[in-house]
């Protein structure tokens, strides 16, 4: 049976490999959710950071756009896409200038697309690609059926914003090197913005620059559309690497790029619109740098509360979707156990109140996640005091794990704690190196992690 | 003075050079003369005196002297010339897949063979207009091998003082070369036509296959090793029992298996039908399957005859390294025979207006062992 059914000109398909190459900079994965008036793709990122959707509106977007639904679920239909496999048959073609000169440089003359599931037959995304040339290619690629993990966002909570054209943030994004990895925004004064690009990863080697480069670009107020913020000298600090995919992703579109957002360690949204397509990305953004010993205990306090369930909207078959187990573990961890000291304890949930200040509903992992993965720790309120916990939310942009399994990511999350982790990880090393190995170098090394 | 050489040049083509002793008979010639020299020379140490220096040592110095001459001269096996290289690289480098070739010296060129554990083979033969054969023995047909890779790093050298030159022009003239490096230099060997030649010479059977590259007064020699021939069969192929034969733009094979390869498919399965789909390409791989049809596009076949539906699938990989061959050439001749073997046919057009052909032909896998599978993909198109 065909759940759901469109069809994409050539500049549809375009649009679309743009968006997937946009969500492939954020995850392996994509999901699909469809709808009868619009279909969705959305990307998680694998710490959880970083959300983007791009919604398609069925009307305008499609040349022709069916959606047909399931018995169980009228609604909607979701499913997860492995999105290399998607890159790969949405990728440009070029036409043959020879044969039909008029339509060189264009290969594609329509694209068809059903997503057929039923049981007792298999489940495949189909995908018929007609050549100008009269070759017609079909693809089948199987899907996972699991609902997608949707941020949210509080509007009223972001009583920031900024908006300004695509193009100049694509050039202003331009001036920065490589090898960065977070991006600073605040505003001076009255008339200029700086944006600033720093790194905190340390060179190791023969390298001598410790923390290589600080370039900062000030921009006039004017260059922005609309500039609100209501608090100055507010430095907003998200990640680069998220940041460039959107404003690369942007910079196609031309359209007018909305960014909205609170306070450091709250999520920043991103907006902008294209013909037909709804582009949305949320960024963690890391706590703000300059008054490391105030804007640590903030964050902290921040993290503690949100109970995991409540951080991501509903999601029916927990084992396959990445969000974390929401399973409090009655037995406190003890030093034997390693690997049940992951989940988060009951009994410590409980020494953390949840302050009133926070909402409920934030999509991240808390910015200490730290804590439910080590042992018990002893000095709480020495560690409080920390002053070099600079980055208690783990921001960077490591590789992704294969982001398949629940396990893998657990068992990544763990290697990196035991990795170069954040500045505090001396005493956690320590601590760790009680623990018996739960994993081969070997395995945790196919993750991308200690290559350099 | 002037005049008379022009005289001399002008009355040659009418009295042709013909040495005392034929070409063909050089070599026997030298080699007696040699054996005698060497006889004569032993005689003469055992037996020393003023006698013997007119009667054995004169004469053996003489037939040594003359012999050594003679063996010199004494024509190759093969010898031929091309004026250019780099077709013929362009058309070595599509059987490029294996590391050692196999060389068969033939009346009018040379043909080389690649032989990938006995399911597929790509031939070239390479003469006429690309490589003019100057002496041959026309009775025997050598056959060796050579290491590919060391062949075409070999025949690259061609042009390479071209290229130092450039450089060198660059390096005196930075802000001239920086203005103006895209542009084909006009005054480059190539296109003034300096003469260059390159010279493959065999002299004898287990001796090194040279290379002679003069250009330009530079002239660089490269030896290659030749191994024993290992004598691969030729994939059978009967010309008598084709199951269908489709001639068409290798551009659109070379675009279908484009489509096919991310999904990275371990086999494709070619079948040909008399009705729609009338050929279709298609694999399974781990992120899914894919399938080529030219159901629509019955045009893009220049040539469609067959007989009844033919279904093979063969290893994609194999049919891959065949892709620069469907780079390079223009059409191709696409036929399956009756055991299912493909061969594929390409059409290279050379400059200077003619035409190479590159053969390649594919062993298929064997129908009955992948039963499941086939049914499995079958489902899947």
């Amino acid at each position: 049976m065909v759940l759901l059914r469109f069809t994409l000109s050539e500049e549809g398909v375009n649009a679309l490999r743009d968006a997937l190459a946009c969500l492939n900079k954020f995850s392996d994965e994509v999901s699909l959710e469809a709808k009868r008036d619009k279909l969705v793709f959305t990307a998680l990122n694998s710490s959880k950071s970083a959300y983007a959707a791009f919604s398609f509106a069925s009307n305008r977007f499609f040349s022709k756009y069916h959606y047909e639904g399931i018995a169980q679920n009228r609604e909607k239909f979701f499913c997860k896409l492995y999105n290399r496999a998607l890159l790969s048959l949405f990728r440009a073609r070029t036409g043959d200038s020879l044969h039909d000169p008029e339509k060189g440089g264009s290969a594609i003359e329509r694209c068809d697309v059903a997503i057929e599931d039923e049981a007792g037959k298999k489940s495949r995304f189909i995908v018929k690609i007609a050549c100008r040339n009269g070759m017609t290619t079909k693809y089948r690629l199987p899907f996972e059926v699991s609902p997608p993990v949707h941020a949210k966002f509080d509007r009223n909570e972001a009583f920031n914003s900024w908006t300004i054209s695509s193009r100049t943030l694509r050039q202003l994004m331009d001036h920065f090197g490589p090898g960065i990895e977070y991006l600073d925004i605040h505003s001076e004064d009255d008339s200029t913005v700086n944006f600033t690009c720093f790194t905190e990863k340390v060179a190791s080697g023969d390298e001598v620059l410790k923390k290589p480069l600080h370039t900062s670009i000030a921009v006039e107020k004017d260059e922005f559309d609309t500039f609100d913020v209501s608090e100055d000298k507010l430095h907003i600090v998200v990640s680069v690497k998220d940041f460039r995919a959107i404003t690369q992703h942007a910079a196609f579109l031309g359209s007018e790029v909305s960014a909205q957002y609170s306070m450091p360690s709250r999520p920043m949204q991103i907006r902008y619109d294209g013909d037909g397509v709804k582009c949305e990305f949320l960024l963690m953004t890391v706590g703000e740098r300059g008054a490391p010993g105030q804007r640590a205990k903030k964050t902290r306090a921040g993290a503690k509360p949100a109970p995991r369930a409540q951080q991501l909207e509903a999601a029916a078959s927990r084992a396959t979707s990445n969000a974390p187990t929401p399973a409090p573990r009655p037995t406190p961890a003890t030093r034997r156990e390693p690997m049940p000291s992951l989940r988060p304890t009951a009994p410590r949930q409980s020494q953390r109140p949840p302050p009133a200040t926070l909402d409920h509903e934030s999509l991240f992992v808390p910015q200490d996640d730290d804590y439910q993965w080590e042992p018990v720790r002893m000095n709480e309120d020495e560690d409080e005091e920390e002053a070099d916990a600079r980055l208690e939310w783990d921001a960077s942009d490591r590789p992704n794990p294969s982001a398949v399994k629940m396990s893998s990511v657990i068992v990544n999350q763990t290697a990196q704690r035991s990795g170069p982790g954040p500045d505090n990880g001396m005493d956690q090393d320590q601590s760790l190196s009680y623990l018996e190995p739960t994993q081969r170098l070997s395995q945790a090394r196919q993750f991308g992690l200690f290559n350099d | 003075m002037d005049s008379q050489l022009r005289e001399i040049w002008a009355t040659a083509p009418g009295t042709p050079f013909q040495p005392t002793v034929g070409k063909d008979t050089q070599f026997t010639v030298a080699f007696t003369l040699l054996l005698l020299g060497v006889a004569l020379f032993g005689g003469f140490a055992l037996n020393r005196s003023f006698i013997n220096i007119p009667l054995l040592g004169v004469p053996a110095s003489l037939a040594l002297a003359v012999g050594t001459v003679y063996m010199f001269c004494a024509p190759p096996l093969f010898k031929a010339i091309a004026s250019s290289t780099r077709q013929i690289y362009q058309l070595l480098k599509c059987i490029s897949f294996t590391a050692k070739v196999h060389v068969q010296i033939t009346q009018d060129g040379i043909r080389f063979a690649a032989d990938h554990s006995r399911v597929m083979q790509g031939r070239i033969p390479i003469g006429g207009c690309l490589l003019k054969v100057q002496e041959t023995k026309t009775e025997r047909s050598p056959q060796f091998q050579i290491n590919l890779a060391a062949f075409l790093e070999a025949l690259q050298i061609f042009g390479a003082s071209d290229v130092a030159a450039k450089q060198a022009k660059a390096d005196a003239e930075p802000y001239r070369s920086n203005l103006r490096n895209y542009r084909p230099d006009a005054f480059s060997h190539q296109t003034l036509g300096v003469p260059g030649t390159c010279c493959l010479l065999y002299e004898e059977d287990g001796s090194p296959l040279s290379i002679i590259l003069e250009e330009t007064g530079v002239k660089t020699r490269c030896n290659m090793v030749t191994y024993t021939p290992e004598q691969p069969d030729d994939i059978p192929f009967d010309r008598d029992d084709l199951a269908f034969k489709i001639i068409m733009h290798s551009k659109w094979l070379l675009d279908s298996l484009s489509e096919l390869a991310p999904m990275s498919p371990t086999r494709i399965t070619i079948s040909a039908s008399p009705n729609a789909p009338y050929l279709a390409l298609s694999s399974g791989g781990a992120l899914g399957s894919a399938s080529v049809d030219f159901t629509s596009g019955r045009d893009l076949l220049d040539t469609f005859t067959i007989d009844t539906k033919w279904t093979q699938s063969f290893k994609f990989d194999l049919v891959k390294s065949a892709t620069e061959a469907m780079r390079v050439a223009s059409k191709v001749s696409f036929r399956g025979d009756g055991q299912g073997v493909l061969s594929l046919q390409f059409m290279v057009e050379v400059e200077g207006g003619t035409t190479s052909f590159l053969d390649f032909r594919f062993v298929p896998y064997i129908a009955q062992d992948d039963d499941e599978i086939d049914t499995d993909e079958e489902e899947e198109v």
